[in-house]
Formats: C-alpha cells, sequence, structure tokens
C-alpha cells in the first residue's frame, strides 16, 4: 500500500467527494463527529503536532460559528440562561455546535483535500471533461510563476535606470504602476506569439487529447471500490438514522443496517490515515534494515 | 431552438438558460420553499451550470490566440489576488469582458477563482465563486458598449457586482450553514460581511478607475492588431 498521495487523482478525488459529500448533507451527529475526528486525525497524522495557530483559529471560527445559532433560534425546551428576554436553551447550542463541527470537519478535509490533490491532478480529472479548459488552466498556471519572474526582470531595469526612488510612496506606486503596465503589454505579446507558434505546430486541426503521467494500477481499482462500498454502505445506512435537534435533542439508538452505515463511514474518514501510518511504519521499518 | 430564427436571440437563450435561468431559479426556491434540502440543490446547480459552459465551450471553435489571451488575463488575476487588502479579480473579468465578449469575461472570472484558491485554500465555496465571478464578467459583456462609453456607469456597475459578490456568497454561508435558507441569518450575514462587501466594492471602483483606460487600451490594441 502506498499514502494517499500515490494514488490514482481519480482514486483520490472521488474519495474526497464521497467523504466530503457525506459529511455536508448529513446532520446526524455521530456522522459529524466521525467526520470531524477523522478530517483532524488525518491532518495530525500528516502534520504532527505543528501548526498550532492554524488549529486555534479553527477553533475560534468554531466557537463563533456555536454562538451565531442564538442569533435566530430559540427553539428548544431547556432553557439555559436569558438574554434581552430570549432564552438561550441546550438545544439551540447543541445545533449550533454540531453546524459548527460539520464546517471545520470540512473545512479539515478541504486543507487535506488542497495538499494532496495538487493543479496537475485536478487537471487529469477535469482534462478529459475539455481539453480546451483544461488548456486555459495549465497555462494560467504556467504563467503565474513565469509573470512573477518577468516582472522581476522590469523592475530591475527600471531600477537600473533610475525610473523611481522608493523612500517616496507616491513614486514608489507610480514605478509599480509602470512595471504593471509594461508587464501587461509584454504578457498580451507574448501571448500572440504562443498563439501562433501554437497555430504553426497545427494546435485546433485534431481532436485535442490530455496527457496524464498517472497510470491506473491494481491498488488504484482496490481504494475506489473500497471507498465506493464504504460510501453506499453510508449512505444506504443512513435511510435508518434518525435524529433531531428541535424542540429536544435526540439520537435514537441505530438498528443492524443503521450501525453498520455509521460504522461503514467512520471506516471511511479512517482510510486515509490508516493508509499514511502504514506508510510511516514501513518506511521507519524500512530504515531499521539498513 | 431551431425556431428561433434570429441568431443572437438564438445565441443568448443558449447562454441565459443555464447560467442565469437556473440558477436563478434555485435561488429563488431557496427563499420561497422551506425545504431542508437546499444546499444539495443550490451545490448541485452551480456545479451543473459550470459543467454546462464546459461542455459548450468545449463545442466551439476558439482560436489559439483567444485561449491564450483569456489564459494571460486569469494569470493576472490571480497574480493580482497576492495583493493585500485589495483585489482586483473582478475589475479585470469586466474589463476583459468588454473587450473580448461575455464568453471571456465569465471564463477569466470561473478559472481566476477556481485557480487562485488553489493559493488561498479549496473548499465547497469554490463552486460558488467560480459562478459570481463568471457571471459578473459574463454580464459585463453584454453591456459591453455602455460600460466603454461610460466611465460613471463602470464604476456604478464595479460597486454594484462586489455588492452582488458579496451577497451571493453570504447566501452560500446561510445554506452551509442552516440548510436551508433563513432570511434573519442572511441579515446578520450580510451585516457581518459589511467590511468585505466594501472591501470588494471599493477595489472594483479603485482598480477599474485606474486600469480601464491603460488595460482597455492594451486590449483593444491585441483585438484590432491581431484580430482576437
Amino acid at each position: 500500500m502506498r499514502s494517499l498521495e500515490d494514488y490514482h487523482p481519480r482514486a483520490v478525488g472521488l474519495y474526497f467527494l464521497a467523504v466530503t459529500g457525506i459529511a455536508v448533507f448529513s446532520m446526524n451527529p455521530v456522522i459529524v463527529a466521525e467526520s470531524l475526528f477523522g478530517s483532524l486525525f488525518l491532518y495530525l497524522v500528516r502534520h504532527g503536532l505543528r501548526d498550532g495557530k492554524t488549529h486555534l483559529a479553527t477553533l475560534g471560527l468554531f466557537l463563533v460559528l456555536t454562538l451565531v445559532n442564538h442569533v435566530v433560534s430559540h427553539n428548544g425546551v431547556t432553557p439555559l440562561f436569558v438574554v434581552n428576554n430570549n432564552p438561550v436553551t441546550l438545544e439551540a447550542l447543541l445545533f449550533g455546535a454540531f453546524t459548527a463541527a460539520m464546517i471545520t470537519g470540512t473545512i479539515y478535509w478541504f486543507r487535506s483535500f488542497s495538499e494532496i490533490m495538487t493543479s496537475d491532478k485536478l487537471l487529469c480529472l477535469f482534462g478529459a471533461l475539455s481539453p480546451k479548459l483544461a488548456l486555459v488552466f495549465s497555462m494560467a498556471l504556467r504563467y503565474v510563476p513565469h509573470f512573477r519572474r518577468q516582472s522581476e526582470r522590469v523592475n530591475a531595469s527600471q531600477r537600473a535606470m533610475g525610473l523611481y526612488k522608493e523612500d517616496n510612496i507616491l513614486d514608489a506606486a507610480k514605478g509599480g504602476g509602470r512595471v504593471f503596465s509594461i508587464l501587461l503589454t509584454w504578457a498580451l505579446e507574448n501571448g500572440i506569439i504562443t498563439a501562433d507558434s501554437m497555430a504553426a505546430r497545427g494546435y485546433g486541426l485534431g481532436r485535442r487529447t490530455s496527457y496524464t503521467i498517472f497510470r491506473r494500477r491494481p491498488r488504484d481499482l482496490v481504494f475506489l471500490a473500497l471507498s465506493v462500498i464504504l460510501a453506499a454502505l453510508t449512505v444506504a445506512g443512513s435511510f435508518r438514522l434518525s435524529h433531531s435537534y428541535y424542540p429536544v435533542f435526540r439520537v435514537d439508538v441505530p438498528d443492524a443496517w443503521g450501525s453498520a452505515g455509521l460504522f461503514a463511514y467512520g471506516l471511511l474518514t479512517l482510510l486515509p490515515s490508516i493508509l499514511e501510518i502504514k506508510e510511516a511504519i514501513r518506511w521507519r521499518w524500512y530504515l531499521s534494515k539498513i | 431552438m431551431i425556431f428561433i430564427r434570429n441568431e443572437n436571440l438564438r445565441r443568448l437563450l443558449r447562454v441565459a438558460i443555464p447560467y442565469l435561468a437556473v440558477p436563478g431559479l434555485v435561488l429563488l426556491g431557496a427563499l420561497v420553499f422551506d425545504e431542508k434540502r437546499h444546499l444539495i440543490v443550490s451545490f448541485g446547480v452551480a456545479v451543473l451550470a459550470l459543467l454546462l459552459f464546459a461542455a459548450g465551450f468545449d463545442r466551439k471553435q476558439i482560436g489559439a490566440r483567444r485561449l491564450v489571451i483569456v489564459s494571460v488575463m486569469t494569470a493576472l488575476s490571480i497574480v493580482g489576488r497576492l495583493i493585500p487588502v485589495f483585489k482586483p479579480i473582478a475589475a479585470l473579468t469586466i474589463l476583459t469582458a468588454m473587450y473580448l465578449g461575455s464568453e471571456s469575461g465569465f471564463l477569466v472570472g470561473a478559472m481566476s477563482a477556481l485557480l487562485s484558491n488553489f493559493y488561498f485554500g479549496q473548499g465547497p465555496w469554490t463552486p460558488f465563486q467560480m459562478l459570481a465571478w463568471g457571471l459578473i464578467g459574463l454580464v459585463a459583456g453584454y453591456l459591453a458598449g455602455p460600460l466603454k462609453r461610460s466611465k460613471v456607469f463602470l464604476l456604478i456597475y464595479g460597486l454594484l457586482s462586489g455588492v452582488f459578490f458579496s451577497f451571493v456568497m453570504d447566501i452560500w454561508t446561510v445554506l452551509w450553514y442552516n440548510g436551508t435558507f433563513s432570511p434573519a441569518l442572511w441579515v446578520s450575514a450580510v451585516a457581518a460581511a459589511v467590511p468585505h462587501t466594501i472591501m470588494y466594492s471599493v477595489s472594483n471602483i479603485l482598480f477599474l478607475w485606474f486600469l480601464a483606460k491603460p488595460i482597455g487600451e492594451k486590449l483593444e490594441r491585441v483585438r484590432v492588431k491581431y484580430g482576437v
């Protein structure tokens, strides 16, 4: 087994779609808790205990989101205390907390998603849909560092000609504007040259294909099948689950199908962490043999 | 579509139905009906609208030059988003749409949202940002004539598109938080987002004020010289 990053983009993409999709659209307290735990655990497995600031900021968001619900909701039968003649109820607090957990969980999933699904992988996914858009996608991404380098060059030559000095804000802003203007003219002209070169090499004559370096391997299929089966089990099981936030907070004890669904989702959320841990253990084991 | 003889009208309908009518209907549905599934519907429709655009875009014959210019403008607005506080994405989208047409405008807006989120963080909000900025570009393309003629109108459009973007994202925030649309929550979200709304509108006005002439001249020159 390899860690999640080494799997085929289609398998990884489908995994994230399933795990976040279920987390966003189900407000079942158990599923929300599983999603938050799984995503946080994956992030901790990948990063260790660094990034304290990120976690603190997310905790702040969690608290704010928990409290926002009281602005609009005074439903529920268990008042805790009264503010401005409006009762703050236990049920509203719980609803706010679970919504906040759902949102923070999704944010953690997408943090891992952004790190794992890099732009080349996303390009591989969407290249099949529209080769032309895929071309715009990759050209624009390629231009970002290209323009940055070019603007440094323009900047350097402007400075060499003594065209602006930094101690004066107005002058610096004028200089910046000039660099931007030069960069834009250059970028458009350069783009036309690129386009002509593409046309000369036969762009637009045949059907565009897109190349990817990713190959499908049996393990991708296993991972894909596992994610699909677990997600399907969760969705099937979720029809047997029932819960309510208002007027009374209540989570019913699930039957066999419901429990299977909850278990399947728990496994689904832990799948990438298991892969990561397994890979780390294997790495240490190989190191110890050297 | 066969019965509509007027080619311009046909083209307008082909664009208007997927990008304007469907999201409009869903937002209306979210406001009128009381259901718990608004989030799924709105998310699905946002993704669907983008997919429809992608499919339609791919069937068209589009020259390499236009494609490259669109990529250049997209890259510029991604770089521009790295500027602290003031964000030029909407301004650059509007300018592109004015000089290269509404389709290019939609593309620059949507692609800038998607690609710059690689730097700023992807999330379930990405399709909504893509759609919102894309629509700002799309409409700017249709209003190209008046926008080019009157600078005041251009600045007003910039102001309104900042407000539009913020309000759409607030609707999304409420849907995500609540699962269904709640006017009270929306009002509080809008109130909480007032600094952002002001920031969007001010940066749109600022960038359109300073960039409209130089960028417009450059795009117009490229269009005339190379026939993009």
